[in-house]
């Protein structure tokens, strides 16, 4: 077909573009992944059964803070990978905050215990199953996310992966905090980071493949 | 420069509230650009260049919902055009780094990438003073030898190599490592 046609083609019919296209494409794809993984950890690990008391506790607070800042700041960095040539650059410090703090808490609580309390703190009674299972609860919002992307125009594709990939572990990271009952600031440093980052290199390992238009 | 980026923004707004015949003109200049962009890349006249030209008319249109009215529209544009021969070259089994900044040299005139790049040159040049911003850009960017340039300004040649060079020095030192022969 000779360009001009394809052009008289293109315009034809032309329909107004709808406002806020990406971001509620962004939102719609994450917001459906986070329904399916919640339905997923409330059949499959169901939420704790002291939500309530936990729920008047600071470090249940810590743990939703943490999970939703790196969830927020994430999806706003997707929105932006989302569009050509869009740029990260200026959300890396904001999402430094997060672990900053999350970190620096850990450090001080570790620092004033005795060696077995650390043990503890560091290994929680769920580290070995915790950063698989924020995989697993992960992975309905990655698609979310994928599929968000692949009606969108993403020209970093492995970026692009990245970004969704961590902030589906972000999210699925704060779904799993309904269940899990570890407390200590260096078990959310260590393992729940662990989760976010397995699935954000996940990402970024499909993105090309999975992202390209 | 600037009037491109207005016109095709000012297009591309109209045509993004549902203005057909601003959408077709702002196809019909894209089109004309993106060919000389493909063109100086694969060949002229290659059918390759032609089809890029077509699915990256056919992605503005698509994915035109994608673009955010406070950013250059040439920025997002480029973007595209670029995202496309990546991908072309990318699908063609050629490694896509080497020949990509072989072609990036070859910015001369006109082209929607250049009007970035020239956006970001002016914005380096107005770190130093009026004159010698305007003597690197002639020596430097525009290719003038030194003798016409002095000619230009009315300098001797030992000032205007004086000026470009130190020039040359206070952006380097501005903007950190960057290879000032270049």
């Amino acid at each position: 077909m000779k360009t001009d046609e394809l052009i008289d083609r293109l315009s034809a019919d032309l329909e107004p573009a709808p406002p806020w296209w990406v971001t509620r494409r962004v939102l719609i794809g994450l917001g459906s992944g986070a329904f399916f993984s919640a339905l997923l950890m409330v059949v499959w690990l169901g939420v704790r059964p002291d939500l309530m008391d936990a729920m008047t506790g600071a470090m249940f607070w810590m743990k939703f803070a943490y999970t939703l800042a790196c969830s927020a700041v994430l999806a706003a960095a997707l929105i932006r990978v989302a569009r050509p040539g869009g740029s990260v650059r200026s959300l890396a410090w904001a999402l430094a905050a997060p672990f900053g703090l999350v970190g620096l808490m850990a450090a001080v609580r570790l620092a004033g215990a005795d060696a077995a309390a650390r043990q503890a703190m560091l290994m929680g009674d769920s580290a070995d199953v915790c950063p698989w299972r924020i995989v697993i609860l992960s992975l309905p919002i990655l698609a979310g996310a994928v599929w968000a992307l692949r009606g969108l125009a993403p020209t970093r594709l492995v970026l692009s992966g990245l970004v969704a990939g961590g902030c589906a572990g972000a999210m699925g990271a704060w779904i799993y905090a309904f269940h899990c009952n570890e407390s200590a600031a260096a078990f959310i440093a260590i393992w729940y980071t662990a989760g976010m980052a397995a699935v954000a290199v996940l990402g970024a390992l499909v993105g090309r493949r999975l992202l390209r238009w | 420069m600037d009037q491109t980026e207005a016109r095709l923004r000012a297009l591309m707004l109209a045509g993004l509230a549902g203005d057909a015949a601003a959408h077709r003109a702002l196809l019909s200049e894209l089109g004309r650009l993106l060919r000389r962009y493909y063109a100086r890349r694969l060949g002229f006249g290659t059918p390759e260049a032609e089809d890029l030209v077509q699915e990256t008319l056919i992605a503005v249109h698509t994915r035109r919902a994608t673009y955010d009215p406070q950013q250059p529209f040439t920025a997002w544009a480029y973007a595209i055009a670029r995202y496309k021969m990546i991908d072309h070259l990318r699908r063609a089994k050629v490694r896509p780094s080497s020949p990509l900044e072989e072609a990036d040299g070859l910015f001369t005139d006109g082209g929607a990438e250049d009007l970035v790049v020239k956006r970001d040159l002016d914005r380096v040049l107005a770190q130093v003073s009026a004159r010698t911003g305007a003597l690197i850009r002639d020596v430097k960017v525009e290719g003038l030898s030194t003798r016409e340039a002095a000619q230009k300004h009315g300098l001797t040649e030992t000032a205007v190599k004086v000026a470009v060079h130190r020039g040359l020095k206070a952006l380097t030192a501005r903007f950190g490592g960057a290879d000032e022969n270049r």
